[in-house]
């Protein structure tokens, strides 16, 4: 881990990530002091361009473009790792259950899997959001639906490959149980790639958040940045800073997400260490 | 042309045949000689789902429906009604009886001869079964009698003084009986292909493209009309509308079919130009409808509240983008030309508004909390579009700032309609309300008791009971006297606005841009919901 760390620190792209990433961070702690008000609040003039009493001007109701987009940073943040935290605990959950067993469990459990590979995610996406109604949780629920079939698949490959490899023999001779196998051998094994996959889909899931909440599927009582662009998007040609900031952040978060997740795969995947 | 208000007894007066054509009085009017040709493209948006006019009221049929179907009357700026399909009519004294005199010498686009059998079958056994607002303004309708081919007897079982204002194309148009005799009238053939007798014949409907109409030469104005061809195109994309416009492929776009966003920059574009008039007679109003059965919503100090809370024209201004007014009562001030619409209700765009909302709040039991919260509310955010999330944000901060905590719930239009109107599983809906030709459309159906109906849109969801308005409001749909129908109007609303069944919120402003090489497009009160018989291209 530690020769995986400095392999990574070597990578300047993926330090640079790191670093929007940690602003993105102090962005999110420092809110309640810079922005102490409602995101929703009218705060001034509607349509105020940037640079005046109000950094990245105000939207079309007079509402603080900056105070927006350091709310929508929060709640960007906590779809996207809540998103992928409960993508790769069902997809690690299915696609080990399937890597081990092996037989009618795996092929039941990677069919179920390709059948939802088979459907375009967002549009997936929607209709969960549409039918469970749009909130905070029922976004993660979508996003975390639609995500975890690349985490099942990528587990259940990592397993059958280890579940050959002699130190799971031998674990299975000495008597261990199915459980302890899975948990303290096979799964530290693969920590790695689930990590690389893993931070990459924070940022789409990110994206995705954004499309929806653009779509008027978001929580309408949860600032996020694809709310603002859909607000601003009516008046984009007259108030173009409206959509650019907010449009800005997401892209350089994703960027960042994907520069940190693209390091931490060279870093930690051994096929591409001495590349 | 005079726009003075006056108010038009008709009820004893039999007006006659005008000579041709009345003159054009609007923005698009000119005095100049107009010229013979062209094609007009209008932008029609949401692309209706079905040409069926005379069966579904939604406002994005007419601007094609009534090119093709016409009406017994049409409506000068003042809103009375002149010869058009018939030439003269003659109401009864008792309001029972309204005798039509149909023009002669007009024929349908198949070719058939118009004749008062038409008159009958449409009123009777097309309008009166399938149109949906003809339970309210066909009730009193009990038979349509043919002495003879050109004369038509409208039979009431009560006076119907409104009748006479929903006689346009749009509202009651005339259908060829031989078209849809003997025949399921909402799977007739002609349902997307209609045949009328208007001045453009229905041509071809491509899909998600456009319709298409020609000049019908057969029509009986002589001489109209002016335009060879009107196409309909259907352009789902907000900006595309736009660009269209300002790249003149589309020469109208009528019923705020370009965004009120970008309205301040086609004003600018030397181009094209703007119009509020065409809606004189096309009412409508943006409110907030509380559900009388919430524990707190059902006191009338809380109802009043949330009316002092909002500042309309922050409304106004920042989601309506100045268009429209800010409403001061349960009806639109488009009635105000019919003299049946009153400001002297009570007031609540008043200074201290906010201290009044306070005050009454405290006063109905209802004091703050923790964090200074009173009580939580839902609101059930408009699912057509955009505007309506930025007003529900608006609505949110404003009712925080007296203490009601608002949760907005926005949810896809079948759910929000059935929660709101089948489940009554809500505590503040924001619908936006069409308030038809005349107020017994548009007030009864939101406050009789009768119109608590379980399933039904758009009706009365806040479940208002009051003896005292069923009954008011019966009389005021069979008065025939103008003054004392205003009267009893004015007595109807001034005890809404003090019992606050809803929140008024804006009286809605619709606008047409248009290319100035068109002239002539907006020449009554019906706007584009009437036939551009008239209108004509510059070169």
């Amino acid at each position: 881990m530690r020769s995986a760390l400095a392999r990574f620190a070597r990578n300047r792209l993926a330090l640079l990530g790191a670093a929007v990433l940690l602003g993105l961070l102090a962005l999110v702690a420092l809110t309640p002091l810079l922005f102490p008000d409602d995101p929703f609040r009218l705060v001034g003039p509607a349509l105020q361009p940037p640079g005046g009493r109000f950094l990245l001007g105000t939207d079309t109701l007079g509402r603080d473009v900056a105070a927006e987009i350091a709310y929508g940073a929060r709640t960007s943040l906590m779809i996207g790792l809540g998103a992928t935290l409960a993508a790769i605990l069902f997809g690690t959950l299915v696609g080990g259950l399937a890597g081990y067993y092996r037989g009618g469990v795996e092929i039941a459990l990677m069919r179920l899997t390709e059948f939802f590979q088979t459907i375009p995610a967002f549009v997936l996406a929607i209709l969960i959001v549409a039918i469970l109604s749009p909130s905070l949780t029922s976004e993660i629920v979508a996003i975390a639906a639609v995500s975890w079939p690349g985490i099942a698949r990528l587990v259940r490959g990592e397993f059958v490959a280890l579940g050959g490899r002699e130190f799971v023999l031998a674990c299975d001779g000495l008597g261990a149980g199915d459980a302890r196998i899975i948990f303290r051998h096979m799964l530290p094994n693969c920590a790695s790639a689930i990590i690389a996959v893993g931070s990459l889909l924070i940022g789409t899931a990110i994206l995705i958040e954004a499309g929806l909440a653009f779509l008027g599927l978001g929580d309408p009582n949860v600032m996020s940045w694809g709310l603002i662009i859909s607000a601003g998007r009516a008046v984009l040609r007259s108030a173009w800073w409206i959509c650019t900031f907010p449009g800005i952040a997401i892209l350089l978060t994703v960027l960042g997400i994907n520069l940190v997740g693209d390091g931490l795969n060279e870093a930690m995947n051994p096929r591409l260490r001495e590349r | 042309m005079s726009r003075t208000s006056h108010l038009t007894d008709f009820s004893r007066r039999t007006v006659l045949a005008l000579p041709l054509g009345l003159a054009a009085a609007s923005s698009g009017a000119s005095a100049a000689e107009p010229k013979r040709g062209g094609t007009m493209v209008m932008i029609v948006h949401p692309e209706p789902s079905t040409l069926a006019h005379y069966a579904v009221s939604a406002g994005n049929i007419p601007p094609i429906a009534t090119q093709v179907y016409e009406g017994l009357c049409t409506y000068d700026w003042d809103l009375n009604p002149r010869p058009n399909l018939a030439k003269s009519w003659d109401v009864a004294p008792d309001g029972k009886t309204i005798t039509f005199t149909l023009q002669e010498g007009v024929t349908f686009h198949n070719g058939k001869p118009l004749t008062s059998a038409d008159v009958q079958y449409s009123f009777m056994e097309i309008l009166k079964k399938y149109n949906p607002v003809a339970p309210v303004m066909l009730a009193e309708l009990v038979a349509v009698d043919t002495p003879d081919p050109m004369t038509a007897v409208l039979r009431l079982a009560n006076p119907a003084p409104y009748i006479m204002k929903a006689l346009s194309g749009r509202d009651l148009p005339i259908l060829c009986r031989s078209v849809f005799e003997g025949t399921d009238v909402l799977q007739n053939p002609t349902a997307n292909k209609p045949i009328g007798t208007g001045p453009f014949k229905f041509v071809s409907w491509e899909r998600g493209q456009s319709v298409r109409l020609d000049r019908n030469e057969n029509y009986w104005k002589p001489g109209l009309p002016y335009l060879n061809r009107i196409v309909a195109r259907f352009i789902p994309d907000a900006a595309t509308r736009s660009a269209a416009m300002e790249a003149g492929e589309a020469h109208f776009a009528g019923y705020s079919a370009v965004n009120y966003a970008d309205l301040a920059r086609m004003k600018t574009n030397p181009v094209l130009d703007l119009t509020t008039q065409g809606y004189e007679m096309t009412p409508a109003q943006s409110v907030l409808e509380l559900n009388g059965r919430h524990p707190q919503l059902q006191k009338k100090p809380v109802r009043q509240a949330i009316a002092y809370a909002i500042d309309r024209n922050v409304i106004l201004r920042d989601v309506m983008f100045g268009y429209g007014l800010p409403a001061s009562g349960p009806l639109s001030r488009k009635f105000k030309t019919a003299g049946l619409y009153t400001d002297d209700v009570r007031q609540y765009d008043v200074p201290d508004r906010l201290e009044i909302a306070n005050r009454l709040l405290d006063e109905a039991g209802a004091p703050r909390g923790a964090g200074g919260i009173r009580f939580a509310l839902h609101l059930e955010v408009n699912s057509f579009g955009e505007q309506w999330l930025r007003q529900a944000e608006y609505l949110k901060q404003a009712l925080g700032g007296v203490g009601i905590d608002v949760t907005l719930r926005s949810e896809d239009t079948a759910t929000w309609l059935r929660r709101v109107y089948t489940n009554y599983d809500y505590d503040i809906n924001e619908p936006f309300l069409s308030q038809g030709v005349d107020p017994v459309y548009g007030l009864n159906k939101q406050f009789l008791t009768s119109q608590i109906r379980k399933g039904v849109t758009f009706v009365n969801d806040t479940f208002y009971a009051n003896p005292e308005v069923d009954r008011m409001l019966g009389e005021g749909a069979r008065e025939l006297d103008p003054e004392k129908r205003g009267a009893i109007y004015k007595k109807v609303q001034q005890i809404l606005a003090e019992d606050s069944p809803m929140i008024w919120l804006i009286d809605v402003q619709y606008v047409s841009v248009f290319n100035r090489r068109l002239k002539d497009h907006t020449t009554g009160p019906l706007g584009t919901q009437q036939a551009f018989e008239r209108a004509w291209m510059d070169k």
